[in-house]
């Protein structure tokens, strides 16, 4: 969800006071709007998604709020995420001073309308009684939570209630400063990755075991990185955690597949950056304790708070100042209610802030990191840090080397990180490789890669620009030839695999349609080509059928009397049909009446029989196709030379008055014996040596029978 | 018609349309040729419409894409 776009969760907003009881809405709507008139509902929630986007009332709002509330806000304002774990806020709470009544300052948010529950994670059915029952749905299950961004950034101005920590003694000479590229590159390596195949979790969340493997064994992703003071734990991982809250992997259906790279990427590294330090807040697989972590529902995850808190306490050191990581950690685990319990096993009580701190906010540029006396790392917020938080100024943009790639012959490319971009990254991962990171970072250009760009909208000249762009030389001819081959290739088949098919009466018809500026491409003297069928101005067109091709086969085709003569109805056949039907009928002339038909012939089902055709597919394709089942005739010459062979007997026909007598000579044990076989309700068959024994029994029965004639 | 080989300009044209159809368009008659040949890509495509143009099976355009790819082709799909 962009978090960015304030339509969105207006949008969400409007969903979530949807499902409360008119009752609470009105309660929250005389709060926020301070509606004097009984406006309908909905007339109230437009008019309550209207006010969040007022400034001045939302600064009266917040002026009204108790302080621990609008400290809470202010929070929320500075982790640039919208959405929270209910249980979070709680956390926030309590590590702010308010142990009594915690959930005391979150009420009053849901009261005044300035935090919503997330509709969707509070049932399908379910309607909102009362504040009281959101508690309730949280301790059970994990409730999210959401503040308006329109909300959240008036109260970013006000100050929360953090201590000032001891200040760090460090030498000005040694501060560092990481170039907040390393995340990006680990994320679109990992994009690659799921690219190339999408990653699958079981039902509880874990990875399958190969795909584990693949996220633990690949190289890039579990390098150790040249950006970062500490080592994280699982390091694929968190890539994968990140990616999933940014959006570059998506699931559906336990199934983690490849997203867009975000287009923030091309506005450069705050933006890019700003991206990802929201995203440290929805993070739920990972933390940098155990690294990776089942993401059960339903469970808590005190991180995203503790991440929040420690960015909040740097924020809250005067500018310049650096501070300890261990005084970081110290004050997290004394005032953060997940770990000061005395219960806690010891496991949970590892350090993990420091790695937090160096192992992930120093590569992504968040921090500044300088050695003290004692050679401890000290750190304070980074220029970027500063803005993200709502501190300061968006930071100047860096000096840009835009010649930064050494294109070699071999089709590598070295890309020296100095003028690397998030931009220039994000081309980079669509037609390259990663094969290594570093100061240096390498790319390998491959078939597949170079495919997956040209299928992402890239072309051949694009690529070659970008390469020559960022070039520190020209680049080589067998890199150039190399890709005019692969891009070239490509050109030889296209698929379309949702296209419109127009098909015209006559060759004139059609190209009356091309001259009428329908977009369509020539494929036969009566058929045109539309890619997507939304292009088609039907203004210009009288439809005589229809066919839909992602539907079963339509019944258009009428068995004739003879059993072997197929009409069609053309308003309703399609081209399957016209391919199908030329396997084993020939087409018969049309007639005066412009039918168009097929015969089944020995010979044309003959060669379907040779072609693998046989009963039971032609009987499927009768019963999809006309609807009845497979004629006798076209059984007869499909399958008439795989019967045994048939006989040619001489019999006698004996014809009886009635079928009773037809039936009493059959049943009677004297003539039964006599009888072949019974031919039709009175005749029967009787061979030339039985007829004088029959004569014999039909005299004593007193039966006439007349001579053979 | 108003001259027996031109459409009334004005009039709307009769037309049957088919939708979700899926199509292989290949570079030249010898290409479509060798995929026909490929015994896997035989059972995902349903026929000839020209010598150029092949009509997939309903559902069967990812297996054609994979075949393809296996054949060492990169195609081109055409999709919004």
């Amino acid at each position: 969800m962009p978090l960015s776009d304030p339509a969105v969760w207006s949008d969400l907003l409007r969903q979530a006071l949807g499902r409360y009881d008119e009752p609470l809405l009105r309660q929250v709507a005389a709060k926020l709007v301070r509606t004097r008139n009984q406006w309908p509902a909905d007339e109230l929630i437009d008019r309550a998604a209207g006010t969040v986007a007022n400034a001045a009332v939302i600064d009266r709002r917040l002026e009204d709020l108790d302080p621990a509330a609008r400290q809470l806000l202010a929070l929320l304002a500075r982790s640039r995420q919208p959405r929270w774990r209910l249980g979070n806020l709680v956390e926030l709470v309590i590590a702010l001073g308010q142990r009594e009544e915690p959930f005391k300052p979150v009420l009053a948010l849901f009261e005044n309308g300035l935090l919503y529950p997330d509709p969707a994670s509070f049932g399908p059915a379910n309607r909102l009684k009362s504040f009281e029952q959101i508690i309730g749905l949280a301790s059970a299950g994990g409730l999210t939570v959401f503040a308006h961004p329109a909300v959240t950034v008036r109260a970013l101005a006000n100050k929360v209630d953090l201590p000032e920590l001891p200040a760090a003694v460090v030498g000005a000479a040694a501060v560092r400063e990481a170039d907040g590229l390393e995340w990006l590159l680990r994320l679109s390596a990992l994009w690659q990755l799921v690219a190339s195949g999408p990653l699958r979790r079981t039902q509880g969340g874990a990875f399958f075991k190969r795909d584990l493997d693949r996220l633990r064994g690949d190289v890039v992703l579990n390098s150790q990185s040249a950006d970062s003071l500490a080592d994280l734990p699982d390091p694929a991982l968190l890539a994968v955690a990140l990616a999933e809250v940014e959006g570059i992997v998506r699931d559906s259906d336990g199934e983690l597949a490849a997203g867009p790279l975000p287009s923030s990427w091309e506005d450069g590294l705050p933006e890019a950056t700003g991206g990802l330090y929201a995203g440290l807040f929805r993070m739920e697989s990972w933390d940098p304790l155990d690294g990776f972590r089942m993401a059960t529902p339903g469970t808590g995850n005190p991180f995203p708070s503790a991440y929040l808190l420690i960015l909040a306490l740097l924020g809250r050191q005067p500018p310049g100042v650096f501070v300890s990581a261990g005084a970081l950690e110290t004050w997290l685990l004394e005032h953060h209610p997940y770990w000061p319990q005395e219960d806690a096993r010891p496991s949970r009580l590892r350090s993990w802030a420091s790695t937090f701190v160096l192992g992930l906010l120093f590569p992504l540029r968040l921090v500044q990191a300088a050695k003290d006396e004692a050679g401890a790392w000290a750190v304070r917020l980074s220029p970027l840090g500063r803005w993200l938080l709502g501190l300061g100024e968006v930071p100047a943009a860096a000096a840009a080397f835009p010649q930064t790639l050494l294109v070699q012959p071999n089709l590598e490319i070295l890309a020296y990180r100095q003028g690397l971009t998030p931009g220039l990254i994000a081309r980079l991962a669509h037609f390259a490789a990663w094969k290594g990171l570093g100061a240096a970072c390498l790319l390998q250009l491959q078939p597949e890669t170079v495919y997956r760009a040209l299928e992402a909208g890239f072309n051949f000249e694009t690529i070659l620009q970008t390469l020559e762009q960022h070039g520190t030389r020209t680049t080589p001819a067998p890199v150039i030839d190399s890709l005019r081959t692969w891009a070239n290739k490509r050109d030889r088949i296209t698929i379309y695999p949702s296209a419109a098919l127009l098909e015209f009466a006559s060759a004139e018809e059609l190209n009356e349609a091309l001259a009428r500026g329908v977009p369509a491409v020539r494929l036969t003297d009566r058929l045109a080509l539309v890619p997507h069928d939304d292009d088609i101005d039907f203004k210009h067109f009288r439809l005589t059928g229809t066919r839909d091709y992602g539907l079963p086969p339509e019944k258009c085709v009428t068995v004739e009397p003879d059993g072997v003569t197929l009409t069609i109805d053309l308003s309703r056949s399609d081209l399957l049909l016209e391919t199908e039907l030329p396997r084993f009928a020939v087409a018969l002339d049309r007639g005066a009446a412009g039918r168009r038909q097929y015969r089944l012939t020995p010979a044309s089902l003959a060669a379907a029989r040779d072609n693998g055709m046989s009963v039971p597919l032609l009987e499927v394709w009768f019963g999809q196709r006309t609807g009845g089942p497979l004629s006798p005739a076209a059984r007869l010459l499909l399958a008439g030379a795989q019967t045994p062979p048939a006989e040619l007997k001489r019999h006698l026909v004996l014809h009886v008055a009635t079928p009773e007598l037809a039936d009493g000579l059959v049943q009677w044990p004297e003539t039964r014996a006599l009888i072949e076989e019974r031919l039709g309700p009175t005749a029967l068959a009787v061979a030339e040596e039985n007829v004088a024994s029959l004569r014999e029994q039909l005299r004593l029965l007193s039966m006439q029978l007349s001579e053979l004639v | 018609m108003t001259d027996g080989t031109r459409p009334n300009p004005g009039a709307r044209i009769p037309v049957k349309l088919h939708r979700r159809v899926c199509l292989v368009l290949t570079e030249d008659a010898v290409l479509a040729e060798e995929l026909l040949a490929r015994r896997k890509m035989g059972q995902d495509v349903v026929g000839r419409l020209t010598e150029r143009v092949l009509l997939v099976r309903p559902g069967r355009v990812e297996a054609v894409v994979e075949e393809l790819k296996k054949m060492g082709h990169t195609p081109q799909v055409v999709s919004r």
